[in-house]
């Protein structure tokens, strides 16, 4: 007998005995929200919705930001919203700069236990009616997210099936394995900074030089004093200021998974106002 | 079918307005249908009433006129008992007819009743000086006029009156001696001016045995939810507020309120709420009476469309909220709000509402998915960080630190610094804060990762260093 007439009659007879209960279901072309990351949305159109997204990465690598921008649009759009914030980390000026809507985001501090945090996104999600619900594991340490159980994944899969809300999950390392339908990988290119500047080792002097350029002038080079002992008088390289130094943050998103992303990881850059 | 209840004058007290409430309250727990006349009268309408004081006869007819009779009998005579109990002396009158029965509880001591079609007979030997004018609606200025008439034209009776020609009473005395004819045949057409009875959105309960534990509460606080939610239903209302007092066995009160932030009246999502309030403030001892009090609104009206955003029901959210506050703590879930300070991470928790301000999404909701930036996310630790730093001309250039479990760990070379800002605030207060803050970027001490963004601070108060929190 071949092999796919084989399987055919076994599908059958299955099919007689339980009905369609081992029929492969056929994937709904998923709704989405949008990230508000322009880069993002141009390839993946934004976070499914009844699904779970997994961003991860390593601190400062700019899942937050990533997060912070979608909790935004989603909040923008009059959804309602819900974050389980673990570990209590959620600033409320950044997620303000960041137009996050707070009236429509329930904040549910976890003092740091991760059963906690379980259960409330369980309730959340069983509650239903939520646009986007972010479960915030960003500053649990990898070892403890490596040992959360499968089955609280599928159970979340499970809950937000067919359902309108998306639930998006930030972790130090990848741990919800084939339960997320999007898993994206974020890492940081390195702290942005203004006009051009470099990063000048100079007898293990550490400077910035920074090259100010304008219409029509030839660029200038400014040097400012960094972090380790300056073997020059300090008074002679000028002081540099908040807005000098923390511009924003080039990311790198690599999908994976779904595998199939043909164009390579997405790049964008965060910006601090 | 009609009873009048006549108060006959209380010796010491007399009648007054507390009186005829109490006669009201006597009335309603016969009938629903009250119409208080005056002060001492009060008419009920006990249609039906039969069935469950007498036989089943119909009054009316003439094959059940002794059962109808009787049964009647037997209702005005509950009526006196209960009056008696409660201390009053009062004239109980049936009749098919309201204002026949008015005048014959008015007229005739004890117990009457009056057969359908017999009021002429009975009431025609009254005096018109029995006639009340109030029930024809006669106008007060002619009153006076319309008994002189009657007694100029020698008549005494309700029958003399009754037997009179109509037309001639029509031309001679207009609309209003027609009314007082028919009143005085006991054949008066009228509705009753019914009292509303008092709304009561409270239930209690007595215990026999005092309850110490949740399950067998649970049950007693159902059936008086389902009696609450069922009256609040029947009333076309909802409520916004449940006040639950408990009695307790060591002769305390322990009273707890529960705002709702929408109108509801679902007796299950009541009850969830109630058993989460108790479990979070328990009682001290035994339970020995329970007493629920709602506050009644109006129902919510929400008429929703096809392109508002799906929110949470309202009720269920209710409930998740309330299983979450028990989860994590009351204080710990809401919607978070920044506070008009410069002091750093200052914010609360207010209670989390469904918002309804669309108009301030729509105005920025094209910026938001137009602009396309994003801008860069802080994590901020509480507590922050306490950290050791090594500093060279005041600049940081060594750093470390953990948090409180020490699961996550900030320690290495510090690559750039910037800062530092000074900031500080409140110095009119005993809890003053100042601060020199730095951006730093750490080097991981693990090869090929990336470096850690942190803010630092100085605290210029204890002198010590720590992370506030960190670039994401």
């Amino acid at each position: 007998m071949k092999p796919a007439g084989a399987k055919k009659e076994i599908e059958l007879a299955l099919a007689d005995r339980f009905g369609g209960a081992f029929q492969r279901r056929e994937e709904q072309p998923a709704e989405i929200v949008p990230t508000g990351v322009w880069e993002i949305d141009a390839r993946l159109n934004g976070f499914p919705r009844g699904a779970i997204t997994e961003i991860h990465g390593t601190a400062s690598s700019g899942r937050t930001s990533l997060l912070l921008s979608a909790l935004a649009v989603a909040t923008m759009q009059e959804e309602t919203c819900a974050l389980v914030d673990t570990s209590d980390t959620f600033d409320l000026s950044s997620a303000a700069t960041a137009r996050v809507d707070c009236d429509r985001l329930l904040w549910v501090r976890c003092s740091g236990s991760v059963e906690r945090a379980f259960k409330a996104t369980d309730l959340l999600l069983q509650s239903g009616g939520f646009g986007l619900v972010a479960l915030n594991l960003a500053d649990v340490a990898a070892k403890y997210t490596r040992r959360i159980i499968t089955s609280w994944w599928f159970r979340f899969r499970r809950a937000i099936e067919n359902t309108p809300t998306a639930l998006v999950v930030v972790t130090p390392v990848a741990c919800t394995r084939s339960c997320a339908t999007l898993v994206l990988e974020v890492k940081n290119e390195g702290p942005l900074w203004p006009n051009t500047m470099s990063f000048v080792l100079e007898n293990s002097d550490a400077r910035l030089a920074i090259k100010e350029g304008g219409e029509g002038a030839p660029p200038q080079t400014t040097r400012l004093s960094l972090v380790t002992g300056s073997t020059q008088p300090l008074n002679s390289w000028p002081a540099l200021t908040h807005s000098h130094l923390l511009q924003g943050i080039g990311v790198r998103v690599n999908r994976e998974r779904p595998v199939a992303w043909t164009a390579g990881p997405v790049r964008f850059r965060t910006r601090l106002h | 079918m009609f009873a009048c209840i006549y108060g006959r004058s209380v010796p010491k007290c007399g009648f007054h307005d507390e009186t005829g409430a109490s006669l009201i309250d006597l009335a309603f727990t016969f009938s629903p249908l009250v119409e208080q006349t005056t002060v001492d009268t009060v008419v009920l309408d006990v249609a039906g009433q039969d069935l469950l004081f007498g036989s089943s006869g119909n009054f009316g007819e003439p094959e059940h006129k002794h059962a109808g009779i009787d049964s009647s009998r037997a209702l005005a005579n509950e009526i006196v008992r209960r009056a008696t109990q409660l201390g009053f002396k009062v004239n109980v009158s049936v009749a098919a007819n309201s204002d026949a029965a008015i005048h014959s509880a008015r007229s005739f001591k004890g117990v009457t009743v009056i057969p359908a079609g017999g009021e002429s007979l009975q009431l025609g030997n009254l005096p018109l000086k029995m006639l009340d004018y109030s029930l024809a609606a006669v106008e007060k200025e002619r009153v006076g006029e319309i008994g002189e008439t009657l007694e100029l034209w020698g008549l005494h009776t309700f029958s003399d009156f009754a037997w009179l020609p109509l037309k001639g009473i029509a031309q001679r005395l207009g609309q209003a001696g027609v009314r007082l004819q028919k009143l005085a045949q006991g054949k008066s057409e009228r509705l009753l001016v019914l009292v509303q009875p008092p709304i009561g959105f409270e239930q209690s309960l007595e215990l026999e045995h005092p309850v110490a534990e949740l399950e067998p509460l649970s049950f007693i606080l159902s059936r008086l939810l389902n009696q609450l939610c069922a009256n609040l239903h029947s009333h076309a209302l909802a409520t916004n507020e449940l006040r639950l007092r408990l009695k307790l066995e060591d002769k305390t009160d322990h009273e707890r309120a529960i705002t709702l932030p929408v109108p509801m009246r679902n007796p299950k999502t009541l009850l969830r709420l109630l058993l989460f309030e108790i479990e979070a403030q328990p009682p001290q001892a035994a339970i020995i009476s329970v007493t629920i009090a709602a506050e009644p609104v109006q129902p919510r009206v929400a008429q929703t469309g096809l392109f508002i955003p799906l929110a949470p029901e309202p009720e269920k959210l209710e409930l998740t909220l309330a299983r979450l506050a028990k989860l994590v703590g009351a204080d710990k879930v809401g919607s978070p709000e920044l506070l008009d300070t410069h002091r750093p991470d200052a914010f609360r928790v207010k209670r989390f509402i469904t918002s309804t301000g669309q108009n301030k999404s729509r105005r920025h909701r094209h910026w938001a998915i137009g602009a396309g930036q994003c801008l860069m996310g802080f994590r901020v630790f509480r507590p922050p960080w306490r950290a050791e730093v090594q500093t060279i001309h005041g600049r940081p250039v060594r750093i470390s630190a953990h948090n409180v479990n020490s699961s996550c760990l900030v320690r290495g070379e510090v690559i750039c610094a910037s800062g530092p800002w000074r900031i500080s605030g409140d110095w009119w207060r005993t809890d003053v804060w100042a601060r020199d803050e730095w951006d730093i970027a750490v080097a991981d001490s693990v090869p090929h990762q990336s470096d850690v963004l942190c803010r630092i601070y100085r605290d210029l108060q204890s002198e010590e260093w720590f992370i506030a929190g960190m670039y994401d």
